[in-house]
Order: structure tokens, then C-alpha cells, then sequence
């Protein structure tokens, strides 16, 4: 079998097409333990990654006719990443970028980088692969350099040859005089930004020819020899047991080879991918299920985050000594409905046993971590599981990407020596994947009479935002969905919530101002009767926010405008550089927001919101003009304008997608998306009942990169949604002078906020 | 066993004819071009051409489509005579993940078919039923004006 994810040197046909100039996305990452928020020591220090996967050829290999090969744990996601490797490892190596060979995500064959999240490719695993890159390049020259016994600094490289004195030598021959075999140097040194040629540019995506033309790409699209198709028969809550059901009738469907039963584990495998799904759904309603205690008992998801057992931490403070008396305070509460990923193509995974050995392609962010779990959940040792990355369509966060290859994996054992496909309905994954935690925050805050914050206290509550397999979502148990449904099951890892300056309930709760006295307090629920996991941003989009619509209404009651009162509490430059350049884009003029102002059929009105993600990444910030339709609650955003510094950019026009997009998705977030679920499942589980943005709601959008050469890149996929959606509520705020605090802004809610 | 032609060539398939047509592109087939989504017709990724008309395969049974020339946006073109809007679609970088991107590209060209000269209001309304989760609607909308620039 073919593995996609080696993406041999290029086809060149998105060049034949003369159609240079657009480029790869960045982004995505990896899970920070204790090792990799090391503060940098002094001396040479080598990146985490490194550390972690110290061989050098476990990054770069050179083979005897030149050929050359990077190897990564990050995958492809959909956001460009391997395309942003490739010119990264292009780069340092001066080789074509075409002529490298990417391995990635393959678990018999690449570095373990943990999961491909958080926005940490680029900074993390690009950085990484960069290092190898320029010790592998510098170590070639200087060998070719004693061997013609010239300074290194004598000779150039074009493209993998060495040149110098008359003479060239490629990579292979080169590779031929030094060992690779050993590990990376802490000394080598990358090229400064002012010589790079490659990074820094929109280089096409190298997946995206394949995509347009209807290549086999996808994890969907894998159909091996003898290939089965399975399905799951799903229970009708998520606390339901098995009471009783008879395989026979399902056995004798058409086309089905197999039914699988492990307590309350069900499954079909059949000759034909409808026959599979036909017959998991007749199995599922034939059984008969106890449903298990009501969901929240009973209670409202916000009632719930209040009232239940849960843990308050503090953490975050700061004190002032003194301060001027506030000249006004304000306290509100802000709430977020469950929100889901909703990948328009649903998880998908292949899987084969040989043996005792299963092989599971899989389109997991972390293939090494899905390992581990799925050998736990299969009762073998991890040398027994190989996971290979393949792409599925974007996944947003943790879906059910990792949830379905146990499910392959335990279908595929019936049936020795057959893969088996399993590709969950667009259902089965509203209702089964990990969903984006419903939230509270309530804000209090001080200004004093010059309009500088003084006091800034935020409270979240909030389920936990890693269910990951992997240490984000806790190391004991199992966090593969179907393993606590065996008839000896395996619990959930104890999850657990993710500490500052990341944060997981709490990123971005951290203000970004500069207010004298400071605190954050954390209200974490362990216990997740609705499973919840990372959704893109984790926390950092509502807290964001909420502090943003927060902002806002104080500047309100000390009548001043947004602009000037944001910039009178930042100190850092960089914030201050992209509000004041997507105001100027905008063509608002700041003024302040009149509270509770009469009434047209149609109010207009612009909003800005302002962020620096996880108070460390990109900074961004967004310009919206909203028009609201004042007797249906109707909101329509006209308009968005966003500037965005992630440092110095890999490739301009794969952040500006990433940026982009992320204000669409954000755009849906906010007005339109909620789950609805009854007293055992999620119940909002197709396009009608969860509807997500269409082409006529998407904003007109611009945006403007403010590239920073001297400054390291940092990822931008997580970048723009919490600024858009602030940006959103603040033009609503400003279009009717009043506040809707619950999202999203339903027509319902705007007009009840309205008619208040 | 059931006759259809697909991309220009003639195929028998040996299956129930009611079966949803994506099934047997994808997989008696080995279609990788329309992908499926929500199998309800709520999302476009499944979306071919019948005799032209811009279908969704998860809801036309194989029988319906026995008789009409059916094509998959492997049959729209290719690396060496790629169709405007696939042309564009690099060209703009319109695509994150691409899972949608089937359903873009077979929608706008029975668009582009019908009005060769769109706005971009028109786009925006030809792709409405169209749904992309990675928000790649601006670049969508850009590539597909851009494809009718060129004239497709
Ligand atoms: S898969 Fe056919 S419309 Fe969604
Ligand atoms: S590009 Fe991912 S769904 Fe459209």
C-alpha cells in the first residue's frame, strides 16, 4: 500500500500552470510539557524538539544520489504545514524545495513531535526541522571544505551541490565523506532572515493540485485490496448500556460478513460501505439500551457550571501598591453555548491486522499519542501498533479523528488480514466527537477617571478543553471513545485543565492590558457529562472575548471610544500596531459608544476587537461593520478588516488563509452555532439543526500582514477568531447601544436584547 | 447490472439501483473527486454533473443517473488541460483542507455554464447550498470570478 504522506518530489504541475506566487499555511503544534517551556539557558540551546528526538538523521537524511529526505511528526491538517516544512527545510539546506522528499506522522518512521496543535508547528516543529536542516548543511561543507582544503566560507551551495574553486560536488557524494549519524549539533547556526530566499515566501501549497484534480488524497480515498467497510451501531445516550440485543438478524443483512459485540460496543463489517451503515443503524435500534442517568441531571448547562462540584484555582495575580481610586466599576456575565467542530467530512480511519500487529491510518493531529491509547485499548504493547498519518478534511480541534481508528481497530480484528474502513456519518460525528466546552465568564473591573484600567478580575468556568489521547488530556486511562463502552472497559484519563502562560480554561483570560491589579480564577469541572475537548482556540476565544465586549462597555460608561482606550492601557507596541493599522483599513472613525439609543428599523455601527493569542503568539486584531435589523434581531457583518504580526511569516499567503478563514469560522461561532442536546445526547447533529456560515453570510474581508523579519514565526491559525467575534459583538454594541451577552447572537437573543 | 457513463466511458455496475450514486462512484468506481459529506444533501462535497446539471450524488440513486452523461471533477480536467476553475483554484490557493473543494468546483461550473459572467453576488448565491468549514469562502469566490475572467 501506497503511503500518501510521502509526498515524493513534486509533481510540478501547480507550476506548470504558471501560477506562482500564492502560498503554504503555517501553523498547528504540539502539546508543551515541562521540557519544552524550559526558559532558553545560556549558550546554544537546542529547540525542544531536538531534545526530544535527538539524531540528526531522524530529521534529514541524504542518500548516496542526493536525494533528499526530511522526517516530522507534524501532519498535514489542511492548513498547509508540511508545505511550510518543506520550504523551512529548503531553505537551510539550499535545495530545491521541490526536490525534498517530506515524510511526516508515521510512528515506524518519524520523530515523536506529540500532537500537530495549538499553533505550534512552525515555532516548535519548524524550528526544529530548521536546526537539523542547517547542522546537516554545515556539516556537508565543511567535509567537502578539508577534503579540497579551502575555508568553508570559500564554498556555496545551488541546490545541493556544493561549489567552490573550479569544482562541485553534490549532497550524496558529499554525505559519502562525514557520518550523519549522530546527534544534531547545538552550535549550528540558521540563516539569518535577511538571506533567506525561501521562507518568507508565498510558495504554493504542495497539496493543493492533488485536491483540485481528484487525486486519491484523503484517508476516505484509501480503498486496499479486499478492503471491508465498517460501521457502528450507536447508543441512543451516552451513559446507555447494552441490556440485550440478537446479532442473528444483523448477521443475516445483506452483505454483512461480521458483527462485533464487546459489551456495549457494537459493530458491523460489511461487503458495501451503505450495507455497513444499514445494518449498524438496524442494529443499533434493535438493541435494547438502558440510557443511564439524565445529562446534568436535568439541569441547564450554565446552572450546572455554577452549581456542580468543581475546583477554583487562582492563577493568575497581580497587586498593585497603590492605585488611584476607580472612577467607575462594572461587573458582567458572559456565556457560550457548546460549540462543535463540525469537519464537512466526517472521521475516517483504515485498519489491518496481521498477527498480532495492527497497522491504523488515521488523520489524528497526534499519531505517536494515538498509539499509546490505542494499545491500551487493544490490550497490546505499543511495538504492536503502527499509526500512519493520512489527511481528512479539517478537523478544527480534536474531532473524532482519534475515536474512529479504535473503532477500524476493533472491527478489523473479526476479520484477520482485511482492512477495514470505517468513515463515520456526518451524525455520528455531531453527536460522538468531543464538542468545544459551554463556558461562563464573569468580568469586574475598575477604571480610574484618566480611562486607565486600575482593577481586572476574570472568573471562567468551564469543562475541560484536552480529552485528547496524550498527555494534554491526562496520562491514566484511555481517551478513545469506544474503549469505556467495552465489556471490560477502560475509564476516560483523568482530565485535567492546562496551566499558564498556554492555559487551556484560561488562555487569553490573562488581559492584555495593563491594569494595576490583576486576577484570574479558574472554575474547572472534571467531569464532562457532555464530552467535551480542544476546539480550535481552547478557551482563548471566549475569554478573549468577553474581556474585549468587557472593555468596551467600561469605555462606554467613561464615554470614551474603543480605540483611544485600548490604546491608553497596552504598552507593547506590536498590539498597538495592528489596532491602529486595521482601524486606518477600516475607515471608522472611534467615537464613543452611546448606551440604550433609539431605534431605526436598520442600525449600523463598527466594533474592533484586539488580541494577542495565548498572550504570547500572533497579535491580531479585527475591524467589523455590522448592520442589525432591529425588528427580526437579525445581524449581517458587512464588513472585516484584520492586521496580523506573526513574527517573521514562512509564507505570507498560508498565514493570510489561515487568518481569513479564521474570521469566517468565528463569524458562524458567533451568531449562528449552538448545540441542543436532551437528556442524553447531543441532538443538534446535521447542517439543519447546527447550521454553520454560507456564502451569503460570509463578510466581505481584507486583511494586511504586518511581516516582522526579526522576529521568530509563530503560528496564525488560532489567531484571528477571538478578535473577529469581539469585533462582531462590539459593532452590534455600538450599531444598537445595548449588549447581548450569550453566544451566539441568535436573531432570538438580539431582538429580546433589544426589546429589553 | 446497471450501465452508466461516466467521464466519457461506459461502465456496468452490479448493484441495487437504489443505491445513493456517491457509493458507487467512490467505491465500485474509485472516485476520489466527489467526496462524501453529509449524505443529506445539506452540503454540496458529493456534488457531479448530470447531462451538465450540478447534482448531489448522495441523493440520486445510481438508476436516476443510468442513461445521462455523468461527469466527476475528474472528468472536468486535468494537470495537462485543467479547467478554468481548476486553474484558479490553485492559482487563488482557494482551498485549506480541500474536502469541499469537489463541491465548489462542480457547483461553479454548471454556474459558470449557465452564466458565463457572473458578480460576485451571483456566485455568492450559486454557492450558497455549498458549505466549507475552514471559511475558504472569500477565496472561493475570488477563483471562481477569476475563472470566469478567463472564460470558462
Ligand atoms: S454529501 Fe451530498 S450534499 Fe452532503
Ligand atoms: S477547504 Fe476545508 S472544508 Fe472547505
Amino acid at each position: 500500500m501506497r503511503h500518501l504522506t510521502e509526498h515524493n518530489a513534486l509533481s510540478r504541475r501547480g507550476f506548470g500552470l504558471g501560477l506562482l506566487g500564492m502560498g503554504g499555511g503555517l501553523v498547528i503544534g504540539f502539546r508543551m510539557g515541562a521540557d519544552a517551556q524550559q526558559p532558553a539557558a545560556a549558550g546554544p540551546q537546542l529547540p525542544a524538539m531536538i531534545r526530544a528526538n535527538p539524531a540528526l538523521n531522524s530529521w534529514v537524511r541524504i542518500t548516496p544520489d542526493g536525494a533528499v529526505t526530511v522526517f516530522t511528526g507534524r501532519v498535514e491538517i489542511g492548513q498547509g504545514t508540511l508545505t511550510a516544512m518543506r520550504q523551512i527545510a529548503a531553505e537551510e539546506l539550499d535545495v530545491a524545495p521541490e526536490r525534498i522528499t517530506v515524510v511526516s506522522g508515521d510512528t515506524a518512521r518519524t520523530p515523536d513531535e506529540g500532537v500537530t496543535s495549538g499553533s505550534f508547528a512552525i515555532k516548535l516543529g519548524g524550528s526544529a526541522l530548521a536546526h537539523a536542516c542547517a547542522d546537516a548543511r554545515a556539516t556537508l561543507v565543511k567535509a567537502v571544505a578539508e577534503a579540497w582544503k579551502v575555508a568553508p566560507a570559500t564554498l556555496k551551495v545551488e541546490d545541493g551541490f556544493i561549489i567552490g574553486t573550479g569544482q562541485r560536488v553534490n549532497y550524496g557524494e558529499a554525505a559519502g565523506l562525514v557520518s550523519l549519524v549522530r546527534p544534531v549539533d547545538a552550535n549550528a547556526k540558521r540563516k539569518p532572515a535577511s538571506e533567506q530566499r525561501i521562507v518568507g515566501t508565498s510558495y504554493p501549497r504542495t497539496d493543493i493540485p492533488a485536491k483540485v484534480f481528484g487525486d486519491r488524497v484523503f484517508i476516505h480515498d484509501m480503498r486496499p485490496q479486499g478492503m471491508l467497510f465498517g460501521a457502528i451501531a450507536r447508543p441512543p445516550a451516552y451513559a446507555a448500556r447494552v441490556l440485550s440485543v440478537d446479532l442473528a438478524p444483523i448477521k443475516a443483512m445483506p452483505g454483512v460478513v461480521e458483527v462485533v459485540r464487546d459489551g456495549s460496543f457494537l459493530g458491523v463489517i460489511a461487503k458495501r460501505e451503505e450495507q455497513a451503515r444499514a445494518a449498524a443503524e438496524r442494529l443499533a435500534t434493535s438493541a435494547k439500551w438502558d440510557n443511564g442517568p439524565a445529562l446534568f441531571a436535568g439541569k441547564n448547562v450554565f446552572e450546572h457550571l455554577l452549581e456542580a462540584p468543581h475546583e477554583v484555582k487562582t492563577i493568575h495575580e497581580l497587586k498593585a501598591a497603590a492605585t488611584q481610586p476607580p472612577a467607575l466599576t462594572h461587573k458582567r456575565t458572559y456565556r457560550r453555548a457548546f460549540q462543535a467542530h463540525a469537519s464537512i467530512g466526517a472521521s475516517c480511519a483504515l485498519a489491518q491486522w496481521q498477527g498480532d500487529t495492527v497497522t491504523v491510518w488515521s488523520h489524528t493531529q497526534g499519531p505517536f499519542p494515538l498509539r499509546v491509547h490505542l494499545a491500551k485499548a487493544l490490550r497490546t504493547p505499543e511495538a504492536n501498533v503502527r499509526v500512519i498519518h493520512e489527511q481528512g478534511s479539517g478537523c478544527y480541534g480534536h474531532n473524532g479523528a482519534d475515536d474512529v481508528a479504535l473503532d477500524a481497530a476493533l472491527l478489523a480484528r473479526a476479520v484477520p488480514g482485511r482492512p477495514v474502513r470505517v468513515h463515520w456519518a456526518h451524525e455520528e460525528e455531531m453527536a460522538w466527537e468531543p464538542w468545544g466546552s459551554a463556558m461562563i465568564v464573569e468580568l469586574e473591573g475598575s477604571m480610574d477617571a484618566d480611562g486607565r484600567l486600575t482593577d481586572w478580575n476574570h472568573d471562567v468556568w468551564s469543562f475541560p478543553h484536552s480529552s485528547r489521547p496524550g498527555p494534554s488530556g491526562g496520562m491514566d486511562g484511555c481517551n478513545l471513545r469506544s474503549a469505556w463502552y467495552l465489556a471490560d472497559p477502560l475509564p476516560p484519563s483523568k482530565a485535567t485543565d492546562g496551566g499558564l502562560p498556554n492555559g487551556a480554561s484560561a488562555r487569553n483570560a490573562v488581559p492584555i492590558y495593563t491594569a494595576a491589579n490583576q486576577r484570574v480564577t479558574t472554575h474547572y469541572h472534571q467531569v464532562m457529562p457532555i464530552r467535551t475537548s480542544a476546539l480550535r482556540t481552547l478557551g482563548g476565544f471566549f475569554n478573549a472575548v468577553s474581556a474585549e465586549m468587557f472593555l468596551d462597555e467600561l469605555a462606554t460608561m467613561a464615554g470614551r471610544d474603543p480605540v483611544s482606550v485600548r490604546l491608553a492601557n497596552i504598552k507593547d507596541d506590536r498590539l498597538a500596531a495592528v489596532l491602529n493599522r486595521a482601524v486606518a483599513m477600516s475607515g471608522w472613525m472611534p467615537a464613543p459608544v452611546t448606551a440604550g439609543k433609539v431605534l431605526a428599523p436598520e442600525m449600523r455601527g463598527f466594533g474592533v476587537g484586539l488580541s494577542r493569542y495565548k498572550n504570547q503568539d500572533c497579535y491580531v486584531a479585527v475591524v467589523a461593520e455590522v448592520a442589525v435589523d432591529t425588528r427580526s434581531g437579525a445581524v449581517k457583518v458587512r464588513r472585516l478588516w484584520s492586521a496580523t504580526d506573526t513574527g517573521r511569516a514562512v509564507s505570507p499567503d498560508g498565514v493570510i488563509n489561515q487568518i481569513e478563514g479564521g474570521m469566517v469560522q468565528a463569524t458562524s461561532w458567533t451568531l449562528i452555532e449552538a448545540g441542543r442536546f436532551d437528556a442524553g445526547i447531543m441532538r443538534a447533529v446535521d447542517y439543519v439543526d447546527y447550521p454553520i456560515i454560507d456564502f451569503l453570510d460570509t463578510p466581505v474581508i481584507e486583511s494586511v500582514l504586518i511581516d516582522r523579519l526579526d522576529q521568530p514565526s509563530v503560528g496564525a491559525g488560532e489567531g484571528s477568531q477571538a478578535p473577529a467575534g469581539a469585533a462582531i459583538a462590539n459593532a452590534i454594541f455600538a450599531a444598537t447601544g445595548r449588549r447581548v451577552t450569550e453566544l451566539p447572537f441568535t436573531r432570538e437573543r438580539v431582538r429580546a436584547a433589544l426589546q429589553a | 447490472m446497471i450501465e452508466l457513463n461516466v467521464n466519457g466511458r461506459q461502465v456496468a455496475v452490479d448493484v441495487d439501483p437504489d443505491t445513493p450514486l456517491i457509493y458507487v462512484l467512490r467505491n465500485d468506481l474509485a472516485l476520489n473527486g466527489p467526496k462524501l459529506g453529509c449524505a443529506r444533501g445539506q452540503c454540496g462535497a458529493c456534488t457531479v454533473h448530470l447531462d451538465g446539471a450540478a447534482v448531489r450524488a448522495c441523493q440520486t440513486p445510481v438508476k436516476a443517473a443510468a442513461g445521462q452523461a455523468i461527469v466527476t471533477l475528474e472528468g472536468l480536467g486535468s494537470p495537462a488541460k485543467p479547467h478554468p476553475l481548476q486553474a484558479a483554484f490553485i492559482a487563488e490557493q482557494a482551498l485549506q483542507c480541500g474536502y469541499c473543494t469537489n463541491g465548489m468546483i462542480m457547483q461553479a461550473a454548471a454556474l459558470l455554464k449557465a452564466k458565463p459572467q457572473p458578480t460576485e453576488a451571483d456566485v455568492r448565491a450559486g454557492l450558497n447550498a455549498n458549505l466549507c468549514r475552514c471559511g475558504c469562502q472569500p477565496r472561493v469566490v475570488r477563483a471562481v470570478l477569476k475563472a470566469a475572467g478567463k472564460g470558462a
